[in-house]
């Protein structure tokens, strides 16, 4: 086990989720995936990440039930949220601000952008 | 005074025949009484009305139309007829003619004509076949036979006669009254223009049954020359002015009452029609006279049985009215179910809709993030300049086809209506300085001059990220459109109740012919394309709806060779 604080990626689009998890790995995070919803929920319970980065059309489950999930989990409280999704219509940034999220990033996003908003989000958060 | 004079000038003719009517009426009052000359008079009255009547029917109306006239006048020269009989008796034998003579026949026959010409003018104006009607007709004449028997036929059964023929002649006048009676009634309550023509007609009518009525009261007293001979006159001579005032045609037009309806003209003569038989046994009670036990339990037996017959009309047609106002409020309510199923349609086809374009947005944009995203972090890891300038191209178009996708899906949710905003307090200074510095790299790379020039304004309402998306359409228009060491200057100003934003640049400009399909979906500028200047077309397009969805306008004023000025107009809402 190493110091650095867990994040999960949950992205059913492969490339995609290499790259977000790289990105983060190379800020310094350690980096959990999972390649849809159900995945996303289990490994969330089982190994408590600091944050999620979640795509919002995931097979399984989507990342608005996940999110439903793991906000409706008295054990995974503390726990930040960022929604990622290329669908980018105003109804669609309200719903997964309203279900919760912590923050909303379009695709396609720039690195800097996402890897700010984490280190953000989790400097917010206690440790 | 003005206003009778038009009248008088209008019909002359009933005019003039009315003023000398009443002269040679008062005349025959002068002259000797029982004398000749009066006899005379009498017939020449009575004839002069007569020819009247026919030059009437012939001056005003149309051949094929004049019958119920012609009918009056052959009517009234039965009268005439009689009278000249008597007048001849009274002249040349010095006494009345014997009773009944070869004048009852005339006179006699001259009433039905009288009423059948009425009932060809009620007929024309339709409405009097209804079952309504014809009730009505049957209540007026019982109730008119009623009083007519008790008052005036039957008491020629207790008087003396030569000969029952005689007696059968005498109560035949006041029979016929009767339906001279009904004529006028049913005239008084008829759908026919209230002209003068018809006014003139109803007097007529009354002076002449008026005349007989008291007539048969006075039947055994009457003289020539009496009183009541004014009553007869009249009538021949307002006869004769109704049918030489030009009104008389339009008699037979109805208005707009087509169908009998329940006036309260119509009411009082139905109820007074009805009350005859009651009525009449009072005043016999009263006078003290024979009651006709009979004749009036049988005239209010038929008129209770007629005015149940109209009741049950009147029940059945307001039944049927309310069947039809259920049947309608059934017909109502399917078209509203039918609405609102429509309505549900129409709403899951606006979530299809979204959701389709939501999809295809997501569906497009996925595989642009993997493009970006790794090029990107190739970006990071190149050394080589070569390669360097590879990637940048690789980014900038993705970059552009992201704009692409972008504008189109704006597009064609455009397409399905107006752009609906997010509102919010919106400061257009910071925003105009945050487009032209994003823009300003863009203006380096194209050696374009970017100036701009702002003041306080008022904040409106309207949402951030669109204004932005219409800001930095105009600013990146301008570029694309200025020449190498051209420039481009973004100005802000107030104006009382709006916000002025000013887009200027020293480009090629836009030709007339052009300017006014610019706003157009997919539209391109001719020069743009012989330039090869990138772009859909879908820019000022969706700059314009922004636009309008902030209620504000946009304009251009345009020097080709010269530049243009891009001018948007927002207005500020207290």
């Amino acid at each position: 086990m190493t110091d650095a604080p867990l994040v999960l990626c949950a992205d059913d689009d492969e490339d995609i989720l290499s790259l977000v998890s790289l990105r983060l790995r190379r800020a310094g995070f350690e980096v959990a995936t999972a390649a849809d919803g159900e995945q996303a929920v289990q490994i969330a319970r089982d190994r408590r990440p600091v944050l999620a980065v979640l795509d919002v059309m995931m097979p399984k489950r989507t990342g608005y039930e996940v999110l439903a999930e793991l906000r409706g989990d008295e054990a995974l409280r503390g726990m930040k949220v960022i929604l990622l999704s290329a669908r980018v219509q105003e109804g669609d940034v309200a719903r997964g601000m309203d279900a919760g999220a912590d923050a909303y990033l379009a695709k396609p996003f720039k690195a800097q952008d996402l890897v700010s908003k984490v280190e953000e989000l989790l400097s917010q958060a206690e440790f | 005074m003005p206003a009778v004079a038009a009248r008088v000038r209008s019909a002359p003719a009933t005019w003039a025949f009315l003023a000398s009517g009443a002269l040679a009426i008062g005349i025959y009052f002068l002259l000797p009484a029982h004398g000749n000359a009066q006899s005379v008079f009498y017939v020449v009255i009575g004839f002069a009305s007569v020819a009247a009547i026919y030059v009437g029917s012939i001056r005003n109306l149309p051949r094929g139309e004049r019958l119920p006239w012609q009918l009056f006048a052959v009517g009234l020269l039965g009268q005439v007829a009689g009278d000249a009989i008597f007048a001849v008796y009274e002249i040349s034998l010095n006494r009345e003619p014997p009773s009944p003579s070869i004048a009852d026949a005339f006179y006699l026959g001259g009433y039905p004509l009288l009423a059948l010409g009425v009932l060809l003018i009620l007929r024309k104006l339709g409405g009097q076949t209804s079952r309504a009607a014809i009730l009505d007709t049957l209540v007026l004449f019982s109730g008119v036979a009623l009083v007519q028997w008790v008052f005036f036929i039957d008491p020629y059964n207790h008087m003396h006669f030569g000969t029952e023929f005689s007696r059968l002649v005498a109560m035949a006048y006041p029979a016929m009254d009767v339906l001279l009676l009904v004529a006028f009634a049913q005239l008084l309550v008829g759908p026919g223009g209230r002209t003068r023509a018809y006014r003139l007609l109803l007097v007529s009518i009354a002076l002449w049954v008026v005349a007989d009525e008291i007539y048969g009261l006075n039947v055994n007293t009457y003289q020539g020359g009496s009183w009541i001979d004014a009553l007869w006159l009249g009538s021949y001579v307002v006869w004769a002015a109704a049918a030489l005032e030009p009104s008389m045609a339009r008699l037979a037009v109805p208005d707009r009452r087509r169908l009998p309806r329940l006036t309260r003209t119509r009411l009082v003569l139905l109820a007074a029609a009805s009350l005859t038989a009651p009525a009449t046994l009072l005043i016999e009670r009263a006078a003290h006279h024979r009651v006709h036990a009979f004749v009036i339990a049988f005239g209010g037996a038929a008129l209770g049985a007629v005015v149940l017959a109209r009741l049950a009309g009147l029940v059945h047609a307001v039944e049927r009215a309310g069947l039809a106002e259920r049947l309608a409020r059934r017909e109502a309510e399917q078209a509203q179910q039918l609405l609102t199923f429509q309505n549900a349609q129409l709403v899951e086809i606006d979530r299809l809709k979204d959701e389709f374009v939501s999809s295809i947005s997501h569906e497009l944009r996925t595989p642009l993030t993997s493009i970006a995203g790794y090029v990107e972090l190739l970006q990071e890891e190149e050394e080589s300049p070569e390669k360097l300038g590879h990637l940048a191209i690789v980014g900038r178009n993705s970059e552009r086809l992201l704009a692409l996708v972008t504008d189109l899906l704006f597009a064609a949710r455009l397409q399905y209506g107006r752009l609906e905003l997010e509102r919010s307090p919106v400061d257009l200074r910071s925003l105009v300085e945050q487009c032209v510095d994003s823009a300003r790299p863009r203006a380096q790379a194209a050696s374009v001059q970017l100036d701009v020039e702002v003041e306080d304004v008022p904040e409106i309402a309207g949402e951030p990220a669109k204004l932005a998306q219409l800001l930095d359409n105009l600013v990146s228009n301008a570029i694309k459109f200025t020449p190498r060491d051209g420039h481009v200057s973004v100005r802000l100003t107030a104006h009382p109740d709006l916000i002025r934003i000013e887009v200027s640049d020293t480009g090629i400009g836009i030709p007339d012919q052009e300017r006014e399909r610019l706003f157009e979906r997919f539209f391109r500028a001719q020069s743009a394309l012989e330039r090869e200047i990138q772009g859909t077309g879908l820019g000022l397009y969706i700059s314009k709806a922004i636009v309008d969805a902030h209620d504000g306008r946009i304009g251009v004023n345009s020097t080709p060779g010269e530049g243009t000025t891009f001018i948007v107009e927002l207005p500020v809402t207290a």
